[in-house]
């Protein structure tokens, strides 16, 4: 049995095949998020890297920001819910996880059976997010996949307050043109989401393994600032864009067995 | 329509249309209305006076601007609201407004009213267990008392004082069973209908309002109860609005079984006693006799337990706070609240209430999420 699960994002969308509710046939991601022809974009190239057909697709869980707006689906699912279950399949031995998406970040605890404890949102505001990093990619005249590469040069971290992305902002602008050096800026805007999402593990009771999952867990360099602001080893999740549309997958086979 | 499908929809117009109930109720008597703010007032006082006290609790949606003179962007979302529609003169038909300062942010905003009502200003003891506290309490409402009979012209006389009490203790206790009948009833007396009952209370006489609800309890109890297939949370906060967010609590199938929201629950939690002294006094003595709220000082901390025994009463699956933005006495209680709920494995969920947003996206990822978890 072949299920589908997909993520609508604010800023990508993502899609996974399961077969018999273990295997991943098939993960894609397109760059472009809810309101757009994204989730059907990726549903498209999710079925021709699969091979299969749409009418071999048992069931199908949309979940993440624009999952009401997806019509194709059976079912909506949380993304709170769809990541710890497709952390939970990756990762066993998670306990938190930090997931940091385009325009929020979340911390959950889970329980040993992979159940959710509790979770922890950011508030309305861009800081400690992708959007965040974005912005100050733009500032910092670099691209995303650029970032963790020039943190990694940094001989320093310069200091970027977390409260805020439009203060953020001119506070790397001033630091620029202070002579600051653009790695060491880097550092410090990394340290920035770091510290936010860290604050929100915080929340909920920071247990061992910490998996980071989300776009924003490619990033090494906020990888490793979350490790430092945690002081403790931080497992990043195997594809940790698609883990969301994964847990939406297996819930689809949970659902279709109902069925 | 059914009886009870009348009397609700007759709440709800008068709970989304203040501003027509406060006309009709001048139409009828002649007499006007006098606000009253957040969070407790000697409301039986203006109700003695003939007048009909109207609650001021904010307003959804609206853009703030013009509050941002005279009020930091820290400051609460709900008197953001509050400035923005005094300064617009939304308030000034008002014959005076009440205010009570148990807060900062009361304290500021009660000390720059941009209206043009009269503004009865008094203050609660926050030191609740003296003799003393009751002395000065009563010496605050006499003041209240003496502005009012100046600003409406009517002398509010002891025995005009005993019937209020009266009407608005039978108030009181009717919703304290109105909470019982709906948390029995979540089919009939869904999350906005349950909020529309509370708010219309607001507007009108409440000895009208006991008479609609008393009516409606009626109606409700001579129904069969249901097997209930969502989950029962009981809430917590100052408000929870609007019908928006009210409605997600609807679609995920999350019925309030009871609550502790300012402006809910906490209206109707103590009564005014009987008892040999004075009306002024005993209406002081209720002050003392509140407990489980942010603003009236708990050196005990006990809202937290209250809050755990009210969800094993109910047998309510989780508690949901509903934490409006930047009021700092509701986020000085909450790590509390917070920690005792964890250790005693209470489910729960914050939420945010801001009066000024329009969209519910997040809060309908958490309180879904929070639902599949439960
Ligand atoms: S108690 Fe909270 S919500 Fe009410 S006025 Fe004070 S700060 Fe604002």
């Amino acid at each position: 049995m072949y299920t589908l699960g997909i993520d609508v994002g604010s800023a990508s969308s993502k899609a996974v095949i399961l077969k018999d509710g273990k295997d991943i046939v098939a993960a894609e991601v397109v760059q472009i998020g809810t309101g757009s022809t994204g989730p059907q974009r990726a549903l498209e190239k999710v079925i021709e890297t699969s091979g299969l057909k749409k009418e071999d697709i048992s069931y199908t869980v949309a979940t993440g920001y624009g999952r009401f707006a997806f019509k194709d689906a059976d079912k909506q699912v949380s993304e709170i819910s769809c990541h710890a279950k497709g952390i939970y399949f990756l990762v066993p031995t998670a306990r938190t996880i930090i997931d940091i998406g385009g325009q929020d970040a979340k911390a959950i605890r889970l329980d040993n059976n992979g159940g959710i404890k509790q979770f922890f949102m950011n508030d309305k505001c861009a800081a400690g997010t992708g959007r965040f990093l974005e912005v100050m990619a733009r500032v910092l005249e670099t691209t995303l996949d650029k970032m963790a590469e020039l943190d990694e040069q940094a001989t320093d971290t310069a200091p970027i307050s977390s409260t805020c992305t439009v203060f953020a902002e001119s506070e790397v602008i001033s630091q620029l043109s202070n002579g600051e050096s653009r790695n060491n800026i880097i550092k410090g805007v990394h340290l920035s989401v770091a510290s936010r999402a860290c604050g929100l593990a915080y929340r909920g009771g920071l247990e061992k393994d910490v998996v980071m999952t989300g776009g924003v867990a490619q990033n090494a360099g906020v990888v490793r600032a979350v490790a430092g602001v945690l002081k403790t080893d931080v497992i990043v999740a195997p594809n940790p864009q698609t883990t969301g549309a994964l847990g939406a997958a297996l819930f689809a086979y949970e659902a279709a067995q109902k069925n | 329509m059914s009886k009870v499908e009348t009397i609700l929809s007759q709440l709800k117009d008068i709970a989304a249309n203040p501003k027509k109930a406060m006309d009709d109720f001048k139409a009828e008597t002649g007499k006007g209305a006098v606000g009253i703010m957040p969070i407790y007032s000697p409301e039986e006082m203006v109700h003695a006076a003939g007048y009909l006290p109207m609650g001021i609790w904010g307003a959804q949606g609206k853009t703030i601007s013009k509050a941002r003179t005279y009020l930091p962007a820290f400051a609460c979302s709900i008197m953001q609201q509050v400035m923005e529609l005094q300064c617009e003169g939304a308030y000034d038909d008002l014959a005076a407004v009440v205010f009570s300062v148990p807060c900062d942010t009361l304290k500021c905003l009660s000390q720059k009213w941009k209206g043009t009502s009269p503004v009865i200003v008094f203050t609660h003891p926050q030191n609740r267990g003296l003799e003393a506290a009751n002395q000065f309490l009563v010496t605050e409402y006499e003041l209240v008392k003496k502005q009012l009979e100046a600003y409406l012209d009517v002398k509010i006389t002891n025995a005009a004082l005993e019937r209020s009490i009266a009407i608005y203790n039978e108030n009181r206790a009717v919703m304290r069973e109105f909470v019982k009948v709906a948390a029995d009833y979540p089919q009939v007396i869904d999350a906005v209908s349950r909020h529309a009952v509370f708010k219309a209370r607001q507007f009108m006489l409440k000895e009208k309002h006991t008479a609609l609800v008393k009516e409606l309890i009626e109606e409700v109890k001579a129904m069969p109860v249901q097997p209930w297939d969502g989950k029962k949370v009981v809430v917590t906060g100052i408000l929870l609005e609007p019908n928006e967010l009210l409605d997600i609590f609807n679609e995920f199938k999350l019925a309030i079984v009871d609550d502790d929201l300012a402006q809910e629950s906490r209206q109707i939690r103590v009564d005014v006693l009987d008892g040999e002294e004075g009306p002024l006094y005993r209406m002081a003595k209720a002050w003392q006799q509140m407990y489980g709220c942010s603003v009236a000082t708990d050196t005990k901390k006990g809202r937290g337990k209250m809050l755990i025994n009210k969800t094993i009463q109910t047998g309510a699956d989780a508690v949901i706070v509903a934490m409006m933005k930047f009021c700092d006495p509701e986020e000085w209680d909450y790590p509390v609240m917070y920690r005792e709920f964890e250790e005693k494995g209470i489910k729960n969920l914050m939420i945010e209430v801001d009066q000024e947003v329009s969209s519910f996206e997040q809060v309908k990822t958490r309180l879904q999420s929070f639902v599949e978890m439960l």
